[in-house]
């Protein structure tokens, strides 16, 4: 399990929102424009964009099988076919979406639930120790081992795979919340809307909130590359997305049988998988060294 | 200290309670019931209540849980019918298996993040920081079941130099298991050899601007022995922290490993009794599982404590 604890990201003491020269989105389009942060936006997009316009190029389903079994790449099979005759270019553009429909669904849900959680329960002393020592739990199984906890309750699939992922999440996003509400509640701007009776709901979504905002996206970029890390492993190991529906993990895994009679089966789910995790990370790095180190 | 110490024990096992409540609750709430699985589709309806008899699963649910608990710690667990053998027997096997790849794999990553970490740290080059970045990022990000299997393209199919997969007969006893742990090793090693190594790079810069290391090169000496004996020795107290941090890391990669290279250690053991839907062998490591992680932050915690304690002396 990735968090920004990881990486070496000390989230600094986050500005006073009055001292903020830019504005928050120039901010970010700043972080966005980090050699890192450019490099794995432009694979990302591409890959949303390939994702998009896959239905027009490709021309066999991916689940569509033929005779034509670990066919060698040419022009009918761009990549050439794996061992039941299926187009490996498509099994591998629909891995590639289910990897963006998980990190696109399962990181927002986990993270929203997150985020209210640890907003709202850091002011209450009590639901606070309940709630952290509940984030310690979800941690200590990390990512894997809850995987596969919930596949041994409800079966293998992509259910189970984007339960895994919205629940590892929750508390690296409740975490990051909370350190903010610690740091910001003592500082004058909050005993300021104390003393007009502004309600502590208010204050903490309207007036705290968006001082986490850096480091919650910081943690997005993580979570995303994580999502794709996690997908592939649970259907690496035969608990994901359930055949015949491609994925990258099983057709990574699928290849092994087969490196020596057609290497590029096993090679197109790497390179592709390693673009997508990796982008996601440079992104995460990018908008680090802007929004955080600033 | 101790007030500390105790204090953290405290939570942890109270996290260990909790958490095996959990594991045994969601496990029993599980569709199917494991004694009609072990004894098949046309078993009769005394067999499969001889079954759950000796399971012990017609008890309620307090006694199973009790009896269940007080066997992680005595070792006696039950027999797992899906793997012909005692739990027990399983685990201790599997354990010596993991414990094997994961001490491989701190090796390489200790080697293989003191290789990039000490360029990085120590090099005045503008460059090599960047690089070593690069090296770090990369080797972070990419999956262990990816480089697993171009390990295995490049070093087993192409090259045939490693086997591709099985841990070899005894560990530790020949060579040829020796020879079988480096790759799956090194592939576990990579993303905590990220870290570290970037870890030892940054302590590494910072502990060269101190005083001590600049009266050092007054008095003339060599720069290599500079680094070895007196910039290195100082940098390492935060990098064995998060070295010890990434202990639960690696025992949850070996689950992909194991994978991977076929090893028959407790993450192979563990997808194995999952995809078997043995639910008994499953809530065993699990537990496991959970207590080992539990157990490595509550050492780290408390390590890291002492070090910030006499930090905290030595500025006074």
């Amino acid at each position: 399990m990735k968090n920004v604890a990881d990486t070496a990201i000390v989230v600094s003491d986050v500005d006073e929102p009055a001292s903020r020269a830019v504005t928050p989105s120039g901010r970010l389009l700043r972080g966005f424009r980090r050699p890192e942060a450019m490099t794995g936006s432009i694979v990302i997009l591409f890959f949303v964009l390939v994702v998009l316009t896959g239905p027009l190029f490709l021309h066999y389903s991916p689940e569509a099988q033929s005779a034509a079994s670990l066919a060698p790449p040419g022009a009918r099979h761009f990549l050439g076919t794996d061992e039941l005759g299926r187009d490996l270019l498509s099994r591998v553009i629909y891995g590639i979406r289910v990897d963006l429909i998980v990190g696109l669904i399962a990181v927002p849900v986990g993270g929203v639930i997150g985020i209210a959680i640890g907003l709202f329960t850091s002011t209450n002393s009590v639901a606070d120790t309940v709630v952290q020592r509940s984030f310690d739990i979800v941690l200590a199984f990390t990512g894997m081992v809850l995987g596969l906890t919930i596949a041994a309750l409800i079966g293998g699939g992509l259910f189970t795979v984007l339960l895994t992922v919205a629940i590892v999440n929750v508390p690296l996003f409740g975490r990051l919340v909370r350190t903010t509400v610690r740091t910001e509640m003592g500082k004058d701007y909050v005993t300021a809307a104390r003393a007009i009776a502004l309600p502590t709901r208010t204050i903490l979504s309207r007036h705290i909130l968006p001082n986490a905002i850096d480091p919650l996206l910081v943690q997005a970029g993580l979570s995303l590359s994580n999502a794709v890390f996690l997908e592939g492993a649970m259907s690496f190991i035969g608990l994901g997305v359930k055949p015949p529906d491609p994925s990258l993990g099983s057709v990574l895994r699928d290849s092994i049988n087969f490196m020596t009679v057609s290497p590029l089966y096993a090679i197109a789910p790497m390179v592709v998988i390693s673009l997508l995790v990796v982008a996601f990370n440079l992104i995460s790095d990018g908008l680090n060294k802007t929004l955080l180190n600033a | 200290m101790f007030a500390y110490i105790r204090r953290r024990a405290l939570s942890a096992l109270i996290i260990l309670l909790v958490a095996s409540v959990l594991i045994f609750g969601i496990l029993r709430l599980a569709p199917g019931d494991p004694a009609v699985a072990i004894a098949g589709p046309d078993a009769t309806a005394p067999v499969i209540k001889a079954i759950r008899q000796s399971l012990g699963l017609d008890q309620n649910l307090a006694v199973q849980y009790w009896t269940w608990l007080s066997g992680l710690f005595t070792g006696n667990l039950h027999h797992s019918y899906v793997f012909g053998s005692s739990v027990a027997a399983l685990l201790g096997q599997a354990l010596s298996n993991t414990l094997e790849l994961a001490l491989g794999a701190l090796i390489c990553a200790v080697v293989i993040a003191v290789a990039i970490g000490v360029p990085a740290g120590v090099s005045r080059r503008p460059g090599s920081a960047r690089t070593a970045n690069l090296i770090d990022s990369v080797l972070y990000a990419v999956p262990p079941y990816v480089t697993g299997v171009l390990f295995v393209l490049v070093f087993s199919v192409a090259l045939h130099l490693f086997p591709a997969s099985g841990s070899g007969p005894g560990p530790w006893k020949s060579s040829a298991s020796l020879h079988a742990l480096i790759l799956p090793a090194v592939c576990l090693s990579l993303p905590t050899a990220a870290i570290v190594g970037r870890f030892l790079g940054s302590s590494l810069r910072k502990t060269s601007e101190a005083d001590f290391v600049r009266t050092a090169r007054a008095k003339g000496i060599s720069e290599a022995r500079l680094v070895w004996r007196h910039i290195l020795p100082n940098s390492l107290p935060p990098v064995l922290t998060i070295l010890g941090l990434q202990i639960g890391q690696l025992l949850s990669g070996a689950i992909i490993v194991e994978t991977v290279f076929a090893w028959p250690g407790l993450g192979q053991l563990l997808v194995n009794s999952v995809t078997e839907s043995d639910y008994l062998t499953t809530q065993d490591i699990l537990m496991f599982a959970v207590l080992v992680f539990v157990i490595i932050q509550l050492l780290t915690d408390i390590v890291n404590n002492v070090f910030d304690a006499n930090r905290g002396k030595r500025n006074l």
